[in-house]
């Protein structure tokens, strides 16, 4: 059976009809395109697929897409505004928040939900509340600190253009050019 | 598969008596969707979630009214169930992630009667009843009586969980909620145990001490003997170990991938002792003797 379906993502209104057994996040990706939310375990358990369904953290991958009808649906692509990334995202790269990149979408979806709710948290609160999102990668002390460093308000607008510098200081060591010409050789 | 959104609950209820065995409810779906994946499709999903006044928590002479459609995490986060029913509130915190929290409700795990389920043994000791509508009118059913086996309840294929009504225990009445599970609150209990216990006038005894078992048979379990043991007395180090002991011989585990039945009769018994212990503290402020 199909279902003709109005859904607000991130502001925008989309019609789209689809079978009536399909998930937001397969409608998210397949039909919408928007693949920034990623498919881990598909059964609730690893938070890859979380998105903010009217304020509230869920996983996409047990949403039926019928059910969101009518409600505001925020997904990782709705966050950067205006060619601006959102200081969680220039947190996570700035800290070394990812590395594969996989979870990153849900885990910066988890912690966004936490502070619209809370901007203050601790460092346990934010344990806590992104218990749920697995990483394979980091080890989470990196995740914990980009988090923590939005909350204390620790990012720089600047993170791009120190980077640039500090690389180009780097490549101007004279080890950096021996170690570049050995392995080039 | 036919998807249907009522919009009352005589609208569900003759979508379920005209599908049958079709025909299956959504509430939040933690359970529907991966039974989806993993089992059958259903014919027809009756999506509940579209049906005004099924979810809220409200206080009504003596009792607490939760809604079937109401979301753990709204158990979790009300002042009203932390301070008048705390061993609700302490299994819903321990219940998965912030995600499944917030989308799951109280009346799917209930409908779910899964022996693990974290909601069921605290209802079972707050002797809670379940309230259902059917066809034919709506009737109160006690949770003693409501679990029939693994996914069984008096809800049946054509009922409706509308309700949970639940009377609010006597003032000083303490209660904990202790899940044992590999990952923590993530994982599903390997057992569950609820504790409730009412001290007399003086704080000396043990007025009234309840007992609930969880995953450690076909349906959440009371321990009556071992609660008969505990009543009226006051509890003493060497009572609390006896108690340990004839709650493992109550309970009726099997073995499964997630534990042996010999070692989950050993967690009971270390969980009814902990219980105790964390009760009698809290209700009478007395250390155990
Ligand atoms: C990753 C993950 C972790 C989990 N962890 C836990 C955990 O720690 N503890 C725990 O107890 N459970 C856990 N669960 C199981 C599940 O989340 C709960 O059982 C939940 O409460 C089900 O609620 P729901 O609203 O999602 O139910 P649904 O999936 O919508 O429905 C569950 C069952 O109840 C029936 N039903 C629902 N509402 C009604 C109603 N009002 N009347 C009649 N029938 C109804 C449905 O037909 C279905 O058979 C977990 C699930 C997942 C996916
Ligand atoms: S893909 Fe949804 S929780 Fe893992
Ligand atoms: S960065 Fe690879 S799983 Fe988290």
């Amino acid at each position: 059976m199909k279902k003709q379906l109005n859904l607000n993502v991130n502001g925008q209104d989309y019609e789209v009809e689809v079978e009536a057994n399909r998930l937001l996040l397969q409608v998210l990706r397949d039909t919408l395109d928007l693949t920034g939310t990623k498919e881990g375990c598909s059964i609730g358990v690893c938070g890859a697929c979380s998105v903010i369904l009217d304020g509230r953290l869920v996983s996409s991958c047990l949403t039926l897409a019928a059910g969101c009808e009518g409600k505001k649906i925020e997904t990782i692509e709705g966050l950067a505004k205006d060619g601006k990334l959102h200081p969680l995202q220039q947190a996570f790269i700035e800290y070394g928040g990812f590395q594969c990149g996989i979870c990153t979408p849900g885990q910066i979806m988890a912690a966004k939900s936490l502070l619209d709710e809370n901007p203050k948290p601790s460092e346990e609160e934010v344990k806590e509340w992104m218990s749920g999102n697995l990483c394979r990668c980091t080890g989470y002390y990196k995740i914990l600190e980009s988090v923590m460093a939005v909350v204390d308000g620790k990012t720089d607008p600047n993170y791009a253009f120190r980077k640039r510098e500090t690389t180009a200081k780097i490549q101007s060591l004279d080890v950096y050019k021996s170690v570049a010409k050995t392995s080039s050789d | 598969m036919e998807y249907f959104e009522p919009k009352s609950i005589g609208d569900a209820l003759s979508l379920l008596s005209k599908h049958g065995a079709e025909a299956k409810v959504i509430a939040g779906g933690t359970d529907v969707m991966v039974d989806i994946k993993f089992k059958e499709e259903p014919g027809a999903l009756v999506n509940i979630k579209k049906i005004p006044s099924l979810a809220g928590i409200t206080e009504r002479g003596g009792s607490l009214r939760i809604g079937a459609l109401t979301t753990i995490r709204d158990i979790e986060t009300s002042a009203l169930v932390r301070e008048k029913l705390p061993v609700l509130w302490d299994a819903c915190r321990q219940f998965a992630s912030l995600q499944v929290r917030n989308t799951a409700t109280i009346g799917g795990n209930i409908c779910r009667a899964s022996p693990s389920g974290e909601s069921l043994t605290p209802l079972l000791v707050l002797e809670a009843n379940a309230i259902l509508a059917f066809s034919d009118g709506e009737r109160s059913e006690p949770f003693k009586t409501f679990f029939q086996g693994p996914g069984k309840s008096a809800a049946g294929a054509k009922g409706l969980l509308t309700e949970v009504d639940i009377p609010i225990p006597p003032a000083g009445s303490k209660g904990v909620y202790l899940k044992h599970a590999v990952r923590g609150a993530m994982d599903i209990a390997m057992v569950g145990v609820a504790v409730m216990l009412t001290p007399d006038a003086g704080k000396n005894n043990a007025q009234d001490v309840r007992i609930g078992l969880g995953a450690v048979g076909p349906t959440p379990l009371r321990a009556p003997k071992t609660e008969a043991l505990l009543k009226g007395k006051a509890l003493t180090a060497a009572l609390i170990k006896e108690a340990g002991a004839l709650a493992a011989t109550e309970a009726s585990p099997i073995t499964d991938q997630r534990s042996s039945a010999e070692n989950r009769r050993w967690i009971v018994e270390a969980l009814t002792r902990r219980g105790l212990e964390q009760t009698w503290k809290a209700a009478t402020g007395k250390e155990v003797a």
